[in-house]
C-alpha cells in the first residue's frame, strides 16, 4: 500500500507530479502567492486523488475514463489559473461540483432501471427547455442560448445534449413498438431548428452529427440515411445563402486576414498564439494568451498551444482520442442495448464537440462557439460533461439484460 | 462481429481520422505557415519578455554599443550609442518594425533573465504574503537580460566606416587565426535610433540601406576568384599552368581578353598580372566538377554558420559548357559571392589552408558578469594543404609587390593580396582581398566597392591598406 502510494507506475501519482510541477511553475511566473494559489494548489490534486481512488472502490467498470478527464482538467485549470487566478480558483470549485455530479449521476442512473421507457419525457423536457430559452433567454456573444436564474447563468442546450442522446437511445430500443422514422426526423430537425433560431450554429452542427452517427448505426432503411444527408447539405446551402451570419462564419474562415480588426479578429489572434508558441511553447507565464478574446472558454486550446506548445496541444488531442476509444469500446462491449446506444451517443457528443472547437480555433473548419469539454472555463458545460461521463461510467459496467439473445443476433436483417 | 459492431467501429474510424487530421494540420501549420503568420502587424506580442530589461551589447574592449532603459510608464527604450555604425551588425529592435541583426538572432538571449533572480522574486512575494518581510529588505522585482560581448573592435569599425565614406560597398576584416570578425561595415546604412521617422525612406530606397551587404549581398567576384582557381590548379595534378598570353583567346566560342599581351607566364606571373587568358584555360582544364569541388571547399553553395543571417555564395550547378568554364575560371559567369565569404576565403589561405568559423559574438555574460557562453576558434573547412596555401601566399605577395595590387603596399610589412574588377550589368565592382603580415597574418580583409567603375587595384586596394595599417598598429 505504501509503495503503491509513491510509485510512478500508478497513473494518479504521475498526474499528481504533473500538477505539482506545473502549478509551482505558474505560481513562479505569475509572481503571485495568495489564498487563491493555495486553494488551487491544494484543491486540484486533492480532488483528482480522492475522485480516482473512490472510483476504484465504487465502480467495477472502466477506471481510465475519469483518469483521462482528470488530466484534461489539470491542463485546463492550469491554463485558466494562469490567465486569471480568480477564474482558476472558481474552476476548481466547479470541478468539485462536477465530481459530485459525476458520482450523483452514476448512482442515480445505476439505481433506476426504467431509462429506456422515458422517451416522451425526454422530448417534453427538451422542448420545454428550448421554449424557456426562447422566452427568458439572454444573448451572450451573439447567441441567445443562456438562461439567468438568480445570478447564475447556464446554457440549457448543455442539458438537452444528454436528453437528446437518451431520446435517440430509447427510440431505437423501443422501435418494435412505435417505429416511425418520419416522426423521428421531425423531432430531430425541430431540435436543430431551435438551436438555429438561437444562432447557436456549433450546437446545431453537433446535434446533427450525433444524430447521424446513431442513425447510421441503427436505422434499417439505409436509403433514408442518404436522403437525410442529402437534405442536410441542401439545408446547409440554403442556410448559407439565406442567413448573413452563416455567410460571415464561412468568409472569416476562408480569409480571416481580410477583416483582421473586425470579424476575423478572434481567429487571427488565436492563430498568432499558436504560431508564437511553436512546438515547445513560450513557457507558462511567458506568452500573451489574453490577447485572444474569450480565451478561457472557447479559445483555451490556443492558450495551451502558445504557452505549453503545439506538442502539448497534440497531447490534448490524443487525450480526446483515447477517451473516444474507451467510449467506443464500452459501446461495443455493453450488452444492454439502451446503454450501448447511450455510450455511443455520449462518446460521439464529446468527440464531435471537441473536434468542432479544436478545428475552429485552428482554422481547419469554420469557427463556431462551443466549449472544449473538460478544458474550457464554465460551470454548466463542465457539470453536464461530468454528468455524461457518469452515464458513460455506468455503461462501462455489466448491466442486467432481459433479452440477451437480442444482441447476439443483432440486426442481421439489414445485411 | 455483428453489423452493429462493424458500424460502431466505422464510427470510431471516422472520429480517429478527424482527430488525426487535426494533428497533421497543426503540425503542417507550425512548420509551413507559423513564421509568416507571426509577422503580421496585428500580432501585438512584444518582441521578447517585457518584464526583463533587454541586455546590453559591447565591443571586444567592452565599449557599450547598445543598451536599454525603462521609461516612467515601464516601457523599454533601446539606445544605439553610435547611430548608423552598427546598423547591420546589431540591427534594430522596434515594437513596430520588429528586429534584425543580432537583436533578432540573439533575441531570447538578450531577454533571458537569471533564474536565480526569478526564484528570489517569488520568495520575497511569499514573504510579503505572510507579512514576514515588513519593509526590511527592499524587493527588486526587476530582472535584466544577458549581455553580449562582440569580437568587433570599435575603433577599427569607426575607422573602416570613415574609409568607406559615401561609396556603396562593404568591408569585412577577420582575424584569420581565430575567425573573429574585427570589423564589418556597409554603406549605405541607417540609424536604428529613429526608425519611425526614416522607415518610409529606408525601406523603399533604391540603394537598399537595410541590407547587410557583407553577409546578404551577392556580387560577381571577378578576379579575386582566381585565388580559388589557383588553389584548384595546384591541388589537381596534371593541370598545365604555363601559357603564352597573346592578349586574346577564344574558349568554346567565348572570347577572353587582357589589357595587354603578357607573353610567356607561369602561374605566379599569371596571378600577379591577373591574366584572364591563363585562368580561363585553367578553368576549362579543371572542368565543372573540379571547379565546383574546390569552390564548395571554400563554402560556396553552403550556409556559413554565423551569428547573424547570411546568404549562400552561388556556384552554378546546372551544367556548364566550355565557354562558361572559361568565364567561371576568371570569376565571371554566373558566380555570386558575399563579401563575408571572400574575407573567409582570404583568411583560409592566410591560416595555412584552414578556414575558421567566423565569430561575431565572443561571449554571453549575465548581469553578474559571469560568462555563460564563450565562442572558441573552430575549423570550418580545410580548403587545401599548408604547402599549397604558403605557395599561394607567395604569389599574393608578388601581386602587391609588383603586380596589380601595388596600392596596398605597407612600409616594412609584407602584404599578400589580390585585386578584382568584376563585370556585371552595371558599372564594374572593385574588389580587393588581402592579409598582413604575410608570414604571420593577424588580419585578413575583403573590400568591395559596388559599381565603383574603377579597378580593384586603384579603388579598393588603398582602402584595404589604410584599414590594415590601423589594425596592425593596434595589434602589434
Amino acid at each position: 500500500m505504501f509503495k503503491r502510494l509513491f510509485s510512478f507506475k500508478v497513473p494518479q501519482n504521475l498526474l499528481f507530479l504533473l500538477n505539482l510541477l506545473s502549478l509551482s511553475l505558474v505560481i513562479l511566473y505569475n509572481k503571485s502567492f495568495d489564498r487563491l494559489s493555495i486553494g488551487v494548489a491544494v484543491g486540484l490534486p486533492l480532488i483528482i486523488y480522492i475522485s480516482n481512488l473512490l472510483l476504484l472502490k465504487v465502480s467495477s467498470g472502466d477506471h481510465y475514463l475519469l483518469l483521462i478527464v482528470s488530466m484534461m482538467m489539470s491542463l485546463g485549470i492550469l491554463m485558466i489559473y494562469r490567465i486569471n487566478p480568480e477564474l482558476g480558483f472558481k474552476q476548481v470549485i466547479w470541478y468539485m461540483v462536477g465530481i459530485i455530479t459525476f458520482y450523483a449521476t452514476y448512482f442515480i442512473v445505476k439505481r433506476i432501471t426504467l431509462w429506456e421507457k422515458g422517451m416522451g419525457l425526454y422530448i417534453g423536457l427538451s422542448f420545454l427547455l428550448f421554449l424557456s430559452t426562447l422566452i427568458f433567454g439572454k444573448t451572450i456573444n451573439g447567441s441567445t442560448n443562456w438562461i439567468k436564474i438568480s445570478g447564475y447563468s447556464f446554457q440549457p442546450s448543455e442539458i438537452i445534449k444528454i436528453l437528446f442522446v437518451f431520446f435517440l437511445a430509447s427510440y431505437f430500443v423501443n422501435r418494435d413498438k412505435f417505429e416511425n422514422k418520419y416522426i423521428l426526423s421531425v423531432i430531430v430537425y425541430a431540435h436543430i431548428g431551435f438551436l438555429f433560431i438561437q444562432r447557436d450554429l456549433g450546437s446545431a452542427m453537433l446535434f446533427y452529427m450525433v444524430f447521424l452517427v446513431i442513425f447510421y448505426v441503427y436505422e434499417n432503411d439505409r436509403k433514408f440515411i442518404l436522403l437525410n444527408l442529402f437534405s442536410a447539405s441542401l439545408m446547409a446551402m440554403l442556410g448559407y445563402f439565406a442567413f448573413s451570419h452563416v455567410q460571415v462564419r464561412v468568409e472569416t474562415w476562408l480569409n480571416p486576414w481580410e477583416d483582421i480588426s473586425g470579424k476575423g479578429y478572434q481567429i487571427t489572434q488565436s492563430l498568432f498564439a499558436i504560431a508564437e508558441g511553436g512546438f515547445l511553447g513560450s513557457g507558462i507565464g511567458n506568452g500573451y494568451p489574453t490577447f485572444i478574446p474569450e480565451v478561457q472558454t472557447d479559445f483555451i486550446f490556443s492558450a495551451i498551444c502558445e504557452e505549453m506548445g503545439v506538442l502539448t496541444g497534440i497531447a490534448v488531442i490524443m487525450l480526446f482520442l483515447i477517451l473516444i476509444y474507451r467510449g467506443i469500446k464500452i459501446a461495443l462491449e455493453q450488452r444492454n442495448q439502451f446503454f450501448r446506444i447511450v455510450a455511443l451517443g455520449i462518446t460521439a457528443t464529446l468527440g464531435f464537440q471537441a473536434f468542432i472547437i479544436l478545428g475552429g480555433v485552428t482554422k481547419l473548419i469554420p469557427l463556431t462557439g462551443v466549449t472544449l469539454p473538460f478544458l474550457s472555463y464554465g460551470g454548466s458545460s463542465l457539470i453536464m460533461s461530468f454528468a455524461s461521463l457518469g452515464v458513460l461510467q455506468v455503461a462501462s459496467e455489466y448491466i442486467y439484460v432481459e433479452q440477451e439473445e437480442d444482441y447476439e443476433h443483432g440486426t442481421e436483417e439489414d445485411n | 462481429m455483428n453489423t452493429e459492431q462493424k458500424r460502431i467501429i466505422r464510427v470510431l474510424f471516422l472520429l480517429s481520422i478527424m482527430f488525426i487530421s487535426l494533428i497533421v494540420y497543426l503540425t503542417y501549420f507550425q512548420i509551413f505557415q507559423a513564421e509568416k503568420v507571426k509577422t503580421s502587424s496585428y500580432n501585438k506580442r512584444p518582441l521578447g519578455n517585457e518584464y526583463v530589461l533587454r541586455g546590453s551589447i559591447y565591443d571586444r574592449n567592452e565599449t557599450v554599443l547598445s543598451y536599454s532603459t525603462k521609461a516612467d510608464d515601464q516601457k523599454q527604450i533601446r539606445h544605439y550609442e553610435y547611430d548608423n555604425l552598427y546598423s547591420h551588425i546589431i540591427g534594430y529592435y522596434d515594437e513596430r518594425y520588429g528586429t534584425s541583426g543580432l537583436e533578432k538572432s540573439f533575441n531570447s538571449t538578450l531577454t533571458q533573465s537569471n533564474i536565480i533572480d526569478d526564484v528570489r522574486n517569488v520568495f520575497f512575494e511569499i514573504l510579503d504574503a505572510f507579512k514576514v518581510n515588513e519593509d526590511k529588505i527592499p524587493i527588486k522585482k526587476e530582472s535584466e537580460g544577458n549581455s553580449l560581448i562582440l569580437t568587433i573592435d570599435h575603433d577599427l569599425q569607426k575607422y573602416s566606416r570613415k574609409q568607406l565614406g559615401n561609396k556603396k560597398g562593404s568591408v569585412v576584416a577577420i582575424n584569420p587565426q581565430t575567425g573573429d570578425i574585427l570589423t564589418m561595415v556597409n554603406s549605405p546604412d541607417f540609424n536604428p535610433n529613429n526608425l519611425r521617422d526614416s522607415w518610409e525612406n529606408i525601406s523603399t530606397s533604391e540603394n537598399k540601406p537595410l541590407i547587410n551587404r557583407s553577409t546578404e549581398g551577392l556580387y560577381t567576384p571577378g578576379s579575386i576568384y582566381k585565388l580559388i582557381t589557383t588553389t584548384g590548379a595546384l591541388e589537381t595534378p596534371g593541370v598545365t599552368t604555363k601559357f603564352n598570353c597573346e592578349g586574346k583567346i577564344n574558349i568554346g566560342g567565348y572570347p577572353l581578353t587582357d589589357h595587354r599581351a603578357h607573353g610567356e607566364v607561369d602561374l605566379s606571373e599569371a596571378l600577379q598580372e591577373s591574366c584572364n587568358i591563363s585562368f580561363g584555360q585553367i578553368g576549362a582544364q579543371l572542368g565543372e566538377e573540379g571547379l565546383k569541388d574546390i569552390s564548395q571547399k571554400f563554402m560556396f553553395n553552403t550556409n556559413i554558420p554565423f551569428d547573424i543571417n547570411t546568404k549562400q555564395s552561388k556556384f552554378p550547378t546546372d551544367g556548364m559548357d566550355k565557354a562558361e568554364l572559361g568565364a567561371t575560371g576568371i570569376g565571371q559567369g554566373e558566380l555570386l559571392v558575399t563579401p563575408l565569404n571572400m574575407a573567409l576565403m582570404t583568411s583560409a589561405i592566410a591560416n595555412n589552408g584552414r578556414m575558421m568559423t567566423p565569430n561575431l559574438v565572443q561571449k554571453v555574460i549575465n548581469t553578474n558578469g559571469t560568462v555563460l557562453k564563450k565562442s572558441e576558434p573552430k575549423v570550418l573547412s580545410t580548403v587545401t594543404t599548408p604547402e599549397i596555401a604558403n605557395n599561394i601566399t607567395e604569389m599574393m605577395t608578388e601581386v602587391v609587390n609588383s603586380g596589380t595590387g601595388t596600392n596596398a603596399q605597407i612600409k616594412g610589412i609584407k602584404v599578400a593580396g589580390k585585386t578584382g574588377t568584376a563585370q556585371n550589368p552595371g558599372e564594374d565592382h572593385a574588389w580587393f582581398v588581402a592579409f598582413a603580415p604575410a608570414d604571420n597574418p593577424r588580419i585578413a580583409i575583403a573590400v568591395l566597392l559596388e559599381n565603383s567603375g574603377g579597378t580593384g587595384g586603384s579603388n579598393a586596394a588603398p582602402l584595404a591598406r589604410n584599414i590594415m595599417i590601423e589594425a596592425l598598429n593596434k595589434y602589434k
